[in-house]
């Protein structure tokens, strides 16, 4: 193992050599230049705050036992030692003068705000009690675990499979589902994963140098590739950071990224630029069929020609209309991406995916640019996340579950990468079930999801939410009505294991309580974590754990065998089992790497936190099939290797190889699954127009352009008092140093943002009457308003404002909940049924607290709540929420304060109707809830993919 | 060896990294930094960029915050580190001025100066700062500049680089490659009272730097997106010193310079009455000094342990000289030992042009104020000695030796060193100024935020206004009112100057 971390030509290290790492010697800042010397552990952990799960290495001060400070950690394949802003500030989460040190039970009504400690015993009784009735009852369907921050997957999927149950829900379609499919359709796999460091041409529609999936290991690794020479551009209609640093920027105008994309096809098509071979070998191309024209049995230069015919639209005038984007720049790009080839390594996250009604489309387009050039599987291309991310298995695997819950995956949406989360509120509302009890776990869905007070409509209800319970470090807007909170720790608090594609290899990474792991080292036993982190901060995994046992005490219920020690039989399963059986026996090569250092594999992820384990991740796709699976199969007609009636790979150039995971084995130029599910208008890459589109501004003032398609998009419908011009909101714009709602308890990122004004182009802020960076304007959205401060810049495209979602916390008490430094107290009140208004009482001042630092805090704002006043907007496919707003903006009037909301919840019922009306609900073929080959989350067993005839 | 920094902004992502890491090292507090990432936006849609800054102490090969410590609390290591000792510091602030680059805070809990020190306590044991380590794009590269096979001197060598204002003569150590004029030039951008994702802190000491949004001296379309404010370090009690210093200096200068014209003759009453004010405010100077100090009780050390090269700490001594030739002349026209007076008379008028004037150089150390550091400064800090002299001699009661020829020498004096101060005023403001940082400065004071105390308050009320009494009214009376008014003039101008010379942003 290397014990230098030094870079070449420094005589300096950027890290304590390993063998130092159980005593550090370091001299105390705070006292220097006298030379005090402070002794350290270093343990290794996972970062809590984005899900990029970087490295950080804990500074244990062996005087007083606690973390002082948190560094990278150099044995972190993604994140190589490094950091973003986010990293070193875990040290201000853990000493949050604000934290829920203690599980905490509701002792007044929901949302009253009054609480009184519990024990641990008390929370596993009641709740163990309750699913297991509901269980026994055949109501498991509402047991529901909610998830926010993800990254905890290894045990919960596996937990709620044991417990037999349908019941995971996530935040993903607010989140990255439009881009999935999009992605999915092509390959199976639901994410890219770009090679940048050895790109030639990097193209992004996504902000990777300041936030993202995986924002510092990616950023790493797109200026390494921009330093190795490669060029960088950036379809953004705001100029991010990334923007800044981009060869070329495009300010697309927000839904035209695909018009765009398709024409840099085009260009590449007619220029004769494209790998034919690969596009020949690895697309389904004979599948295709469209306008009359059946590639079957033709031949494939006829292929290219109606390619041509078919996207003969998209001319880069065409493109350079719809996008705001110089068709100049659209040639010249194309030409640089068909020239680097092979090399051409892309990323799409958010943004325009995100935004946009068939945020899908551009994910479809961008993939069909890697396509053409040959760059899948590639060095320096794009890569799939599968081939990335390393995910290891189980002992004791549970059954999939036998049942569907309509709640998650309901009919009209077959083709949503994942649960319709954000529409639980309705789904409640329109009757279709309860949740008996209901986990939310590092979730904030009153804050961060569209439509909060319809959120908070139904958490407080009691007959449509039994009881619930916050998992949570912190206090939310959420947790607030909960009837439990439960303190969760945060990166150096708990276990967790790790893995994403960050790069061209596969990692696992180690998240660690550091606090128990040092004291068990020098001897200490704890039964549990919450023994030895502050107060009685606990750790997910052993709560489920435990939470299991509770339900099933007796094992009668066949859950209980999964939680036990896969070493000591019926005895209760502990986390150190947990993890030593998977870094046993399902992590290849870390038993023999951590052999030849003297440790077991649970050792060796203690002691260095995370391994690689292979860089073998090219071209997978071409990897034979495995011998056992070729044993008995067959060659089908297209060429699909099949098995028992299973694909198992394909035939190419006359070779068995693994291929694709799509139905063809191959790329799926053409989809047709698209065809089977009601959409044989999108069997190839297509641009439609978003929600926001110009014509659909126009349709909302009532002038209906003649290129406007009811079918696709519905009108919208202002409230009465909306006025002003109309625009369309981008409000999706991460800040590169904080993290949603996870980083209101770090002072030092607070310090450097705490406000989220409008962002509005000078041509606009003219048009607007004048407006002046700092000034008071009043948003409309679909069902109310919000007030807030203009800032002018001209990083903006016109005809759009934008405002950041990070800022904008509020609390309900003056003196708890929310942290003070990161919240303004507000005075929330139902003024009619379904009305509600939120006026801030007292933003951002000085206060005391344990952290004599807060009497210091200088800022006097923390911004304004934007995505409780928006409609939900579901995508009728991916079932993404559309997050792109159509707004009317004005500036403010007199009886206009900063920070007011106004939200109609009745009015988010009927967008949310308008928008329903507008999916094409299952069945599909053969009877089916959603194609099989498709991935799910937690996928139940096949016979529940078929409804029931009524 | 010689440590130093390179910034490489090819690779600055401007994510912040290295301000929490520095943060969380150094346990700098909330409202103060030792290192941040400025953010301009330059140009017009869609022709625009942002442009980061990571911005700091440069490490000056020639570290004027080191010149102008009068502890050695700032102090210069072998390896080129500029570090600091808050236990020897005396909260003077005269660093933060001296530092043309807003690299120096005052730290909210030990009330003493610190900076980036180059993590000097993880240099020591072999570690680099924790901003390069945090940096996600290694955008910072920290090592010997003199090490020819190191990472720094190879980028060095074969990069373009430029430093921050190098037209202060600091030599800094820090260089940026693709550093951008929009972002290195403080008074290039136009700032709003808030930031892309923040407010600007105007609760920092004085407000911070003023920016008026007329400012010739913007770069076209160049907007600041994210900065930090800093203090505006010295408050009221140093223009006020420098008045009470002028009036105590030049005490006794007026009635010394008439007897060696042969217009007055000795005059013990006269003498013990001049000999008391410039007791009386020599020892205010000196109170104002302390109060102004961030550890008051620490005071003496400029005394027992005097850096020698700064001119807080001469300046000490300058005065402690002045008091005793003042006392000695006090006590000897008290006692009536004429041979004493006369013969202590002039050594003790030379000491209060020095006490008057060493201002001048206490300025001309801080490279952070370019309106301080005019030439004039030494000659129109002895003229408004001078002035005060007059003005107080108007004043003389006739009891004490204000009699008639007094009174006469005074309203010339007064009239004469009125015009000599505004003729100063006049080229100081009028002549181009040498540096950006002196014409935002003095723009401030004619054009901006300072206009109306300088025009109102300078100029025609301590300056038009007195001439005129003493050319149409000269009464005895009125000759007073307008020594009155010339002092309150003077006092009026040294607030504008001291205020405006520290409004100039610098970073």
């Amino acid at each position: 193992m290397s014990n230098e971390f030094k870079r070449d030509g420094s005589h300096l290290a950027y890290c304590p050599p390993v063998e130092k790492w159980d005593d550090w010697v370091e001299l105390d800042p705070e006292a220097w230049p006298r030379r005090v010397e402070k002794h350290y552990s270093l343990v290794p952990t996972i970062c809590f705050n984005c899900e990029s799960a970087c490295g950080l290495l804990a500074y244990v001060d062996k005087g007083t036992g606690q973390v002082a400070k948190f560094e990278g950690n150099p044995m972190h394949p993604a994140s190589r030692g490094r950091l973003c802003a986010k990293g070193p500030a875990t040290i201000n989460q853990i000493h949050d003068p604000d934290r829920v040190l203690y599980p905490m039970k509701r002792s007044g009504a929901r949302g009253a705000g009054k609480w009184t400690r519990t024990s641990w015993d008390e929370v596993l009784e009641t709740f163990g009690a309750r699913i297991r009735k509901a269980i026994l009852e055949g109501r498991g369907e509402e047991v529901m675990y909610h998830v926010g921050r993800p990254g905890h997957d290894f045990i919960m999927e596996r937990t709620l499979q044991a417990w037999g149950i349908d019941g995971h829900n996530s935040h993903t379609n607010v989140c990255s589902s439009s881009a999935r499919l999009g992605y999915l359709l092509w390959h199976y796999a639901d994410r890219p994963s770009p090679d940048h460091a050895n790109a030639r041409f990097i193209l992004l529609l996504s902000a990777h140098l300041e936030s993202g999936h995986y924002f510092n290991p990616h950023a790493q690794r797109i200026i390494d590739g921009k330093m190795a020479g490669a060029k960088l551009a950036v379809m953004d209609p705001r100029l991010s950071n990334t923007a800044s640093m981009a060869d070329y920027w495009m300010p697309t105008y927000p839904g035209t990224e695909a018009a765009v994309l398709l024409a840099m096809a085009k260009v590449i098509l007619d220029e004769k630029r494209f790998d034919a071979t690969f596009v020949k070998n690895w697309t389904n191309w004979e599948e295709l069929e469209v306008a009359g024209f059946r590639a079957k049995g033709q031949s494939f230069e006829a292929l290219i020609e109606e390619l041509k015919k078919h996207y003969a639209q998209f001319t880069p005038q065409f493109a350079e209309k719809e996008s705001g984007v110089k068709a100049e720049v659209i040639v010249k790009t194309a030409r640089e991406i068909a020239t680097a080839g092979s090399r051409f390594a892309s990323h799409l996250w958010r943004g325009s995916a995100s935004g946009n009604l068939g945020g899908w489309q551009p994910a479809r387009a961008l993939m069909l640019l890697h396509v053409l050039t040959g760059s899948v599987g590639t060095e320096g291309g794009h890569n799939l996340n599968a081939w990335n991310k390393f995910v290891p298995k189980t002992f004791r695997v549970p059954p999939p579950q036998k049942r569907w819950n309509e709640l998650l995956y309901p009919q009209e949406w077959p083709l949503c990468t994942h649960e319709m989360s954000f529409l639980l509120p309705h789904f409640l509302k329109e009757g279709r079930g309860r949740i008996e009890a209901y986990f939310t776990r590092v979730f904030n869905p009153v804050w961060t999801f569209p439509d909060g007070f319809s959120w908070i409509e139904m958490l407080r209800d009691e007959e449509k939410v039994g009881l619930h319970a916050a998992l949570t470090p912190t206090w939310s807007e959420t947790a607030w009505f909960a009837d439990y909170v439960l303190p969760m720790g945060f990166s150096s608090e708990r276990h967790d294991l790790m893995s994403q594609e960050s790069y061209a290899g596969k990692w696992i990474g180690f998240r660690q309580p550091v606090n128990r792991v040092l004291r068990e080292r020098s001897g200490e036993k704890f039964e549990y974590t919450y023994q030895a982190n502050p107060g009685e901060v606990w750790e997910e995994d052993e709560f489920w754990i435990n939470l299991s046992w509770a339900i099933d005490p007796d094992g009668a219920m066949g859950i209980r065998q999964y939680f036990e020690s896969p070493y000591k039989p019926g005895q209760k399963l502990t986390v150190d089992e947990y993890y030593g059986w998977i870094f046993d026996n399902s992590v290849p090569g870390l038993p023999e790497t951590a052999k030849k250092e003297g440790l077991t594999p649970l050792q060796y992820m203690r002691k260095y936190g995370a391994f690689e384990v292979t860089r073998d991740v090219y071209k997978q796709n071409e990897k034979p099939i495995a011998a056992a699976d070729l044993a008995g199969s067959k060659v089908e007609a297209n060429g699909v290797v099949t098995k028992e009636g299973k694909p198992v790979g394909v035939m190419v150039e006359d070779k068995p190889v693994v291929g694709y995971k799509t139905p063809s084995r191959k790329l799926e130029l053409f989809s047709k699954t698209m065809a089977d599910w009601k959409w044989p208008e999108f069997t190839l890459p297509e641009y439609y127009r978003s929600h926001i589109h110009r014509s659909a501004q126009a349709a909302s003032l009532g002038q209906p352009a003649e290129d406007f398609d009811a079918k696709y998009m519905p009108v919208v419908e202002w409230p009465k008092e909306a006025q002003g011009e109309v625009y369309t909101l981008l409000p999706i714009f991460r800040l590169p140093n904080l993290i949603h709602t996870r980083s209101g308890n770090a002072k030092f990122l607070y310090e450097i943002s705490h406000k989220n004004p409008l962002w509005v182009n000078p041509v606009d802020a003219k048009k607007l009457g004048g407006v002046r960076t700092g000034e008071l304007m009043k948003v409309h959205t679909e069902i109310g308003y919000f007030v807030l401060h203009a800032w002018v810049t001209e990083g903006l495209t016109p005809g759009v404002v934008a405002c950041s979602h990070h800022l904008g916390r509020w609390r309900i008490n003056k003196e708890d909940q929310v942290e003070r430094m990161s919240s303004a107290w507000v005075d929330l009140k139902e003024v009619g049924k379904g009305q509600w208004k939120m006026r801030q009482l007292e933003s951002v001042s000085p206060y005391e607290s344990a952290d004599p630092e807060t009497k210091r805090v200088w800022w006097s704002d923390a911004g304004v709540h934007q995505d409780i006043t928006f409609p939900v907007h579901p995508d009728p496919i991916s079932g993404m929420h559309c997050w792109h707003q159509m707004v009317r903006v004005e500036k403010a009037g007199p009886d206009d304060r900063y920070g007011d909301i106004f939200v109609d919840t009745n009015l988010s019922f009927a967008v949310y109707q308008r928008w329903k009306a507008l999916a094409r609900p299952a069945p599909g073929p053969g009877g089916l809830r959603r194609p099989l080959w498709i991935p799910r989350v937690m996928r139940p067993e096949e016979a529940a993919y078929y409804m029931k005839k009524s | 060896m010689r440590y130093g920094f390179i910034i490489d902004n090819r690779k600055c992502i401007g994510c912040h990294a290295c301000t929490v890491a520095c943060k969380t090292e150094n346990h700098v507090p909330l409202t103060v930094n030792r290192t941040w990432v400025k953010y301009v936006e330059k140009g017009t849609f869609p022709n625009t960029r942002r442009v980061f800054q990571v911005t700091r102490c440069n490490h000056c090969e020639n570290p004027p915050c080191v010149t102008i410590c009068p502890v050695t609390a700032m102090y210069q290591r072998k390896d080129g580190i500029v570090d600091f000792s808050s236990e020897r510091c005396i909260g003077c602030k005269a660093c933060m001025q001296a530092c043309p680059y807003d690299s120096i805070y005052i730290d909210p809990d030990e009330g003493t100066a610190a900076k980036c020190h180059f993590c000097a306590h993880r240099t020591e044991v072999g570690l680099e700062p924790s901003c390069v380590v945090v940096c996600p794009e290694h955008a910072i590269i920290a090592g010997d500049l003199d090490d020819c096979d190191g990472e720094i001197a190879q980028l060095l060598a074969r990069e373009p680089v430029r430093v921050r204002k190098p037209e202060q003569g600091t030599r800094p150590k820090l260089y940026y490659i693709d550093g951008d004029e929009s972002a290195i030039v403080p008074t290039a951008a136009r700032h709003e009272s808030i930031y892309m994702w923040a407010e600007r802190n105007q609760n920092v000491h004085g407000g911070g730097a003023l920016y008026p949004p007329d400012s010739p001296l913007l770069q076209k379309n160049a907007l600041a997106a994210y900065d930090v404010s800093h203090a505006r370090p010295w408050s009221w009690q140093v223009p006020a010193y420098c008045w009470t210093k002028s009036i105590g200096s030049g005490a006794l200068a007026i009635p010394a310079i008439a007897m060696l014209l042969g217009r007055l003759g000795a005059d013990r009453w006269r003498d013990v009455v001049l000999s008391t004010i410039a007791l009386l405010f020599t020892a205010l100077t000196t109170v104002l000094l302390v109060w102004d100090l961030e550890h008051k009780a620490r005071f003496l050390r400029v005394v027992f342990t005097p850096q020698s090269k700064s001119w807080l700490a001469r300046g000490a001594f300058i005065l402690i000289a002045y008091s005793g030739l003042s006392g000695l002349f006090w006590l000897g026209s008290v006692l009536g030992i004429s041979a004493v007076t006369s013969v202590l008379l002039w050594p003790t008028v030379l000491v209060g042009f020095f006490a008057a004037m060493y201002t001048a150089f206490l300025f001309g150390q801080c490279e952070g104020r370019d309106l301080w550091q005019t030439p004039l400064l030494p000659v129109h800090l002895v003229v408004q000695a001078l002035m005060c002299g007059a003005a107080v001699l108007t004043m003389l009661p006739s009891a004490v030796g204000g009699s008639a020829p007094v009174l006469s020498v005074a309203k010339e004096a007064l009239g004469f060193t009125l015009i000599l101060h505004l003729l100063i005023v006049a080229a100081e403001f009028m002549m181009p100024h040498a540096t950006d940082n002196s014409a935002y400065a003095a723009r401030l004071i004619t054009h901006g935020a300072f206009k109306n105390w300088f025009w109102g308050g300078t100029v025609v009320l301590g300056g038009v206004l007195p001439l005129l009494l003493l050319w149409l009214a000269p009464s005895d009376f009125y000759a007073a009112f307008a020594g009155v008014l010339a002092l309150a003039g003077l006092l009026i101008f040294e607030w504008c100057f001291v205020m405006a010379g520290q409004s100039v942003p610098n970073s």
